[in-house]
């Protein structure tokens, strides 16, 4: 029985996928970011592979790699910093290579290092920004508004950004990056370096941009735990996408629900576990079930509610995914 | 065009914050200064008194306080000779800086245009130049006048102005050009080391080029800021050698300010041939327009996407 489900829920899987494909074509004319075979060569080496995809209008999308994948050049192609080789790049319609300067006009960027000037205080340093987009000082005031509070801006106003906390100039990165009111905002690496209460106040402010302000995000990362809650994920390796999907679907496709049974082991509950891939180990099964068709463990351990008493659920994480599609664990 | 000016505004602060840098930008000139209060202002007090020895006539024509005037403006132009070659280099150390920490990809992404951002960081050399020169200058020109007259008019200190800028402008200009070739802010440094010890003979601060052999005084009069020096020298000592001409009353036909203006290097001499204001006027000006037109060719590949 638990076979059978295992086979139709699989076929129902393909057509919702089938279905999503389709729309996704449909809903092509609403992507923030169209990649169309996008490379990077730099003389014999090459640093992006072709690679193809799109993000959608207020999409949290993440770019996953280790470092060395590609992932800061190709953010710095998208951001019309360096020259694409080959491919086609089109940001909200705006085609890369001839449109430079309306591209310009919509991205924001958080680079992985600091790049605001240490000397110059927080103000000066967001005062002659600004201006690179032609803003008054009138109106740079008022854009600040909103982030005097919630960044604490007004305390370190008026200091030098090389006496800033980490996470202070992160802020202050991220505030410089949306002084052009941008319609995407690249975001390499942002919280690399950080200590986990400034990782927070970042990510709580990308949270905000994205929920309130409905801003597309791009975000490149090495950290596993910062895909979670994204709307799209590639996964990179040696400048080539080696994975195109929700989080939740790469999970499933890469990785195995596990389910522990702690009990004796016996020829009747082997049979029970026969369909899925399974071993025993000291004093309990460890049940594999495809990460797809995790709703079989419910329904495993609702038919078999009566045998199996003392279990543990296993989710399969990001780092099995990466692990599963490079071979390597991120950072090895 | 509010980015552009944003960009040329941010340059210059950024220069001008770092107290370090324009300290250190300016050490020639205070090495000067130093030396000259410790014995320069004596060796160029006895070249004079060793030419007005030489002819008995003029004893008593001349003034010491006129000469201890000569010697504290030769020590102005010395002051802002090797300032107008190290201020502005170590202005423009700010590009290999932006470089080396990535911040060019910053203003890069920006609708900053590509030739903007090159003029930017060339008009913050040569402001910052003009800037910090024009004060040495004025105060300068203050501290010396309460000393005694300067036998300068309005018009002279005006062009005296106008020469800062000249060589302001003239040494960025080639400056950008060097700037270029530094990958690391490192590498930049050791050169600046180098250019700071080595301005000061170049320009004559230290020791009158008509000192050096004729070839190596062809060498440092190809540098455009020896020339600009010189300018300096004419046209703020002009006055004070016209003085000095009037009360020798024509006796010695000229003789004792010829012998001056050639110790202390009043033309620059190139392969034997003393160039006339005029020429050394026009060579500066092709040199800045020579310099000009590299830096746009060789910036504009340098900024172009790689």
């Amino acid at each position: 029985m638990n076979c059978q489900n295992v086979r139709k829920r699989k076929k129902q899987n393909a057509n919702t996928k089938k279905n999503k494909k389709l729309k996704r074509k449909d809903e092509d004319q609403m992507n923030a970011l169209t990649v169309k075979e996008l490379r990077k060569n730099y003389r014999e080496h090459t640093a992006v592979d072709g690679i193809s995809f799109a993000v959608k209008e207020g999409e949290f999308f993440a770019f996953l790699g280790e470092n060395g994948a590609g992932k800061s050049t190709t953010i710095n192609m998208l951001c019309t910093i360096l020259k694409k080789t080959e491919g086609q790049v089109k940001v909200f319609d705006r085609e890369l290579g001839k449109e430079d300067d309306e591209i310009r006009q919509k991205i924001g960027i958080v680079f992985q290092n600091s790049v605001l000037d240490g000397k110059l205080s927080v103000k000066e340093n967001l005062y002659t920004r600004g201006a690179y987009y032609g803003l008054s000082k009138k109106q740079i005031r008022e854009k600040l508004k909103p982030f005097m509070k919630r960044f604490e801006l007004e305390e370190i106003w008026n200091r030098s950004y090389e006496k800033l906390s980490g996470g202070q100039r992160r802020r202050v990165d991220i505030i410089r990056a949306l002084l052009n009111d941008p319609k995407i905002l690249f975001l390499d690496e942002p919280t690399t370096g950080l200590d986990p209460m400034s990782r927070k106040i970042v990510w709580d402010y990308i949270e905000y941009l994205r929920k309130e302000k409905k801003m597309t995000i791009f975000l490149t990362t090495h950290y596993m735990e910062e895909v979670r809650d994204a709307d799209h994920v590639i996964v990179l390796d040696k400048g080539r996408i080696v994975a195109d999907d929700t989080p939740v679907g790469l999970k499933n496709k890469y990785t195995h629900t596990k389910l522990l049974w702690y009990t004796d082991r016996s020829g009747e509950r082997d049979e029970l576990v026969r369909c899925f891939d399974h071993s025993y180990e000291a004093d309990h099964y460890i049940v594999k079930m495809p990460g797809e068709e995790s709703f079989c463990i419910t329904d495993f351990l609702s038919v078999n509610r009566d045998a199996i008493k003392d279990y543990e659920i296993i989710k399969g994480s990001m780092d099995d995914v990466f692990l599963n599609l490079t071979g390597r664990k991120l950072g090895e | 065009m509010r980015g552009f000016s944003g960009l040329t505004k941010r340059n210059v602060i950024v220069f001008l914050k770092d107290r370090q840098s324009v300290v250190f930008s300016l050490l020639t000139s205070i090495i000067v200064l130093v030396l000259y209060l410790l014995f320069l202002k004596g060796t160029f007090v006895d070249a004079i008194e060793t030419v007005l020895s030489q002819q008995s006539m003029l004893s008593g024509r001349i003034s010491a306080g006129d000469i201890d005037m000569f010697a504290n403006l030769i020590l102005v132009t010395g002051i802002l000779g090797s300032a107008m070659i190290t201020v502005p280099f170590n202005c423009l150390t700010t590009i290999v800086r932006d470089r080396e920490n990535r911040v060019d990809y910053d203003i890069l992404a920006t609708p900053v245009k590509r030739w903007q951002i090159v003029l930017s960081y060339y008009l913050a050399g040569a402001f910052s130049s003009i800037l910090l020169n024009g004060i040495i200058l004025t105060v300068a020109l203050m501290v010396i006048r309460m000393q005694g007259n300067l036998y300068l008019s309005a018009a002279d200190i005006c062009q005296t102005y106008g020469i800062v800028a000249l060589g302001s402008v003239s040494a960025t200009a080639v400056f950008m050009i060097l700037v270029l070739f530094f990958k690391t802010s490192s590498a930049s440094g050791a050169f600046f080391g180098i250019l700071s010890a080595a301005s000061g003979f170049v320009i004559g601060a230290y020791i009158p080029i008509s000192q050096f052999s004729e070839k190596v005084q062809t060498v440092c009069n190809i540098f455009p800021a020896s020339q600009v020096t010189i300018l300096l020298r004419n046209k703020l000592l002009g006055g004070l050698l016209g003085h000095m001409d009037e009360s020798i009353g024509g006796i010695d036909e000229g003789m004792f300010v010829s012998s001056i203006k050639e110790i202390f290097s009043f033309q620059a001499k190139i392969f034997s041939r003393n160039l006339e204001i005029r020429e050394m006027v026009c060579y500066i000006a092709v040199v800045l327009m020579i310099s000009l037109v590299a830096m746009t060719v060789i910036y504009s590949k340098n900024y172009r996407k790689k």
